[in-house]
């Protein structure tokens, strides 16, 4: 007896000498984040994934800024202005100190200009023909042609220090960041944890958090494991299933955002399509591409699969976005109407229906492999045999590339961080093999003279709403002529503890300097 | 002994080799890393640039020539994702698997041996069910489950132990651990218990099998009349007997923990080289992949190898040739 109550004694201990420590981690202003995967590089021009991109907007800071809605801002150009058609002259925030002490010059965004133009690993610097440092403060970016989305294409490059990017070499700084941002890194213990400081002599002003851990939890279950046991103050991504497990509970908020990530189907409208055995494809025509659209029930798709959690999309681009048309919704023009779609297949000559491959991924969009087989099943009413190609995502780019010509149907995501229309447009729709960097990944095999020439008139012009002008009425154009159809927005799903301040931002990133926790 | 030694490392070469083969050959399948690399909207020109500067628009045979000839040089390629050389990410993160793997076998076999002894010892009594009706379990359980359920209620519901994570790092002989820290011992509890559960029950049953067939033999009943204690007749003798296949078992459950702690890292977030091998299959990271599955095949080896050796220290009625 006494021997068990000893015995019981000594592990209750041992219990709590290895629990204690753990009790005492959570401290006022430290803020614990989980998300879905670690950096891969911490090089501003050499990664692109979210993870990276997340830690790149804390430690280093662009010429140009968007809020959370996208909106334009000033960042370390305090102004901008147009001197002519193809060059700009951006004012710099005059005492902008970067993480080692030194001041911000005008040559440092020469410096990253250049380094940009020279890597292949980005095309952010393609609209750039060259930048010139006027003076300490003064830098005049020139464009090959009038190009109105600059300030889009400058919010996205961050601006390194010349003397140290060159002092420690591109490895090294693949490791250790440096820039002007509102926190520095302290640590980072590859996928374990992410340790960001804050700056004291940021530009804005100190964060008021100060010490930021990213902790990279691939396992959607652990993250809310590691949330419920208040190891972590913000998840990114809570899995769909856990979301009603995670709002019973008390002190912690489930929290969504619409995302920026259409889900797209493009039909092939070539006048012969790799997995249709007809002479001709039918999808060259517009009444068999509207009976597809007018097939496909989103609303359904979403309530059912998707959990509630997807927005219908309207466009090929969000609200926010330039190139977008107020009151058009794609729902509206080709409302879900199966006797209507059977009707224009039989009047474009296809009552008995047509067989064809749909090319998706099975692991890279939420629910992507059930979305499909609901478009199998949903087209099969209308005579549309779909036999499904479910593919891991590093397998799909390259199935679908361009011009090796698979598919006659894929799904997959865009979304434009840039929040123009223009560059997605230029991509997916131009005509192919006519100009140079354009018509690149158009998979449709869509080309339209109107369209072409409306994409050249916005990339041409120097005034925004011009260039915005320009791209509404390419939507309108493509909307009428379906080359591809919009399905659904997906919604980002985060969780945070009660008393953190944390509004989900609509380009996914989590941006520390905007949050607050409660003392 | 030296003739074996040595015709062993030319196995050793060969095995390591036709793994390289067959590795580089199976890379063909997982995708075109370019796609990974490059931005979605990226241009025919920019996917040339890249693919030549990563050096995939060679010939497969070609890229495995230049592969072979940097392996020789002790130079493993960079990965295509961190721009960094393979082996040093996964050395990077080789500390950390073998923490968890080498707590794991620690506690298997301080759990797993004593148990065994006393239900090979003795059989009929009630406690050496439970045991043996426990071990049966742990085998049959898989141990991604084993790991969500020591969340859900060591985690989540009790808070005795951290979910996911590291903790904290500190250092020994230069080896940067978490064994070296309480936080670290902390956050290993879980992950190694978890990991351990398969081999625990798998040397147990070895252990209790070895243990009832030496207690048959004639010297164990010698010895006992003899006047040694029964507490000495099992472990000195018996023991020493009924280890031998525990031997064969123990170190191949090494290699198995070494690839299988892939799921267990995943599932508590445990910076190890398994979750690098899933993040580098995930992202088509073909240097890394290789690098990591020939890593594996070496440990492989050369744990066989040790295992060779081992047997003729515990039984030098067995010598090797």
């Amino acid at each position: 007896m006494t021997l068990h109550l000893t015995m019981r004694r000594l592990l209750t201990t041992a219990t709590l000498a290895l629990a204690l420590p753990f009790a005492t981690l959570a401290d006022a202003k430290d803020l614990t984040i989980g998300l879905t995967s670690d950096p891969t590089i911490l090089d501003p021009q050499a990664g692109e994934e979210l993870s990276s991109n997340i830690m790149f907007y804390h430690v280093y800071d662009p010429l140009v800024r968007r809020d959370a809605d996208l909106q334009f801002g000033p960042g370390l150009a305090e102004s901008w202005s147009q001197k002519d058609e193809k060059t700009w002259v951006f004012k710099l925030r005059p005492g902008v100190k970067f993480h080692n002490g030194e001041t911000l010059k005008a040559s440092d965004v020469v410096f990253t200009i250049d380094r940009l133009k020279a890597s292949v690993m980005s095309n952010l610097s393609a609209n750039i023909a060259s930048a010139t440092a006027v003076d300490d403060l003064t830098v005049e970016i020139a464009t090959p042609g009038p190009y109105a989305a600059l300030p889009n294409d400058l919010a996205a490059i961050l601006i390194l220090n010349e003397a140290y990017v060159k002092s420690v070499g591109d490895a090294e700084l693949g490791l250790k960041p440096m820039g002007t941002g509102p926190y520095q890194l302290k640590e980072w213990a590859k996928e374990d944890r992410l340790t960001l400081e804050a700056f004291p002599d940021y530009y804005g002003g100190k964060a008021k958090i100060d010490t930021v851990v990213f902790r990279p939890i691939t396992n959607p279950a652990t993250r809310t494991a590691a949330l419920l046991t208040g190891e972590l103050d913000v998840v990114q991504d809570l899995a769909v299933r856990d979301i009603e497990r995670v709002k019973a509970e008390t002190g912690v908020t489930v929290l969504t955002r619409p995302s920026l990530l259409n889900i797209l189907l493009a039909l092939d409208v070539r006048e012969k399509s790799p997995t249709i055995a007809l002479d001709k494809n039918p999808m060259t025509d517009r009444r068999v591409r509207e009976a597809i659209a007018r097939a496909i029930d989103v609303a359904t798709i979403d309530k059912v699969i998707m959990n509630g959690l997807a927005t219908a999309s309207q466009q090929y681009v969000p609200e926010s976005h330039l190139g977008y048309v107020d009151g058009v919704d794609f729902r509206a023009m080709y409302p879900f109407d199966i006797a209507r779609a059977k009707a224009l297949m039989a009047e474009a000559g296809f009552a008995d229906g047509f067989a064809m491959t749909l090319d998706a991924t099975n692991n890279r969009y939420v629910n992507d492999a059930q979305i499909a087989q609901a478009l199998a099943s949903m087209l099969a009413k209308i005579g549309i045999q779909l036999k499904l190609n479910l593919m891991p995502k590093s397998n799909f780019w390259g199935y679908i590339r361009v011009p090796s010509d698979n598919s006659s149907l894929i799904m997959s995501g865009w979304d434009v961080p840039s929040g123009d229309a223009g560059s997605m447009y230029g991509a997916l729709y131009y005509s192919r093999d006519k100009k140079p960097g354009y018509g690149e990944v158009n998979r449709t095999g869509y080309t339209n003279p109107e369209v072409d020439a409306l994409l050249d008139k916005a990339d041409s012009t120097s005034k925004l709403d011009e260039r915005d002008a320009h791209l509404q009425e390419a939507t309108r154009i493509l909307l009428q002529d379906i080359p591809m159809v919009p399905v659904h927005y997906e919604q980002d799903v985060y969780a945070s503890r009660s008393g953190v301040t944390f509004t989900p931002r609509v380009d996914k990133f989590i941006w520390a300097y905007e949050m607050d926790v409660a003392e | 002994m030296f003739a074996f030694t040595v015709r062993r490392l030319v196995q050793m070469v060969v095995v390591l080799w036709a793994v390289s083969v067959i590795v580089f050959l199976m890379m063909t399948f997982t995708g075109d890393p370019v796609y990974m690399v490059v931005p979605i909207d990226a241009t025919q020109s920019e996917i040339d640039q890249a693919r030549r500067i990563l050096g995939l628009d060679r010939p497969m045979i070609v890229q495995y020539g230049i592969f072979l000839s940097g392996l020789l040089q002790g130079d493993f390629g960079l990965s295509y994702v961190f721009r960094q050389p393979a082996f040093g990410l996964i050395l990077e993160r080789l500390p950390a698997t073998m923490e968890i793997v080498l707590v794991a076998m620690a506690f298997a076999t301080a759990v797993a041996i004593p148990l065994g002894v006393y239900a090979g010892a003795n059989p009929g009594k009630p406690l050496s069910r439970l045991i043996m009706s426990g071990s049966l379990l742990g085998v049959s359980l898989p141990g991604f489950w084993v790991g969500m359920m020591l969340i859900w209620v060591l985690a989540v519901e009790y808070r005795i132990f951290p979910s996911s994570g590291r903790g904290t790092v500190g250092t020994i002989f230069g080896v940067e651990t978490s064994l070296a820290t309480a936080s670290g011992w902390q956050h290993i509890v879980l992950p190694a218990v978890t990991l351990s559960v398969g081999t625990l029950a798998i040397v147990l049953r070895m252990t209790r099998a070895g243990m009832m067939e030496v207690t048959r033999q004639d010297y164990m009943k010698f010895a006992r009349a003899k006047g040694v204690s029964r507490r000495g007749v099992l472990y000195g003798h018996g023991l020493r007997n009924a280890l031998i296949p525990v031997v064969t078992i123990f170190g191949l459950q090494l290699g198995d923990l070494i690839a299988f702690a892939t799921i267990t890292e995943t599932i508590f977030a445990w910076p190890g080289m398994g979750k690098l091998l899933i993040d580098s299959i995930y992202r088509a990271d073909r240097p890394v992949i290789v690098v990591y599955l020939m890593l594996v095949a070496l440990i492989f080896v050369v744990i066989n190898f040790v295992i060779d050796v081992l047997y003729t220290l515990i039984d030098p009625r067995i010598t090797v040739k």
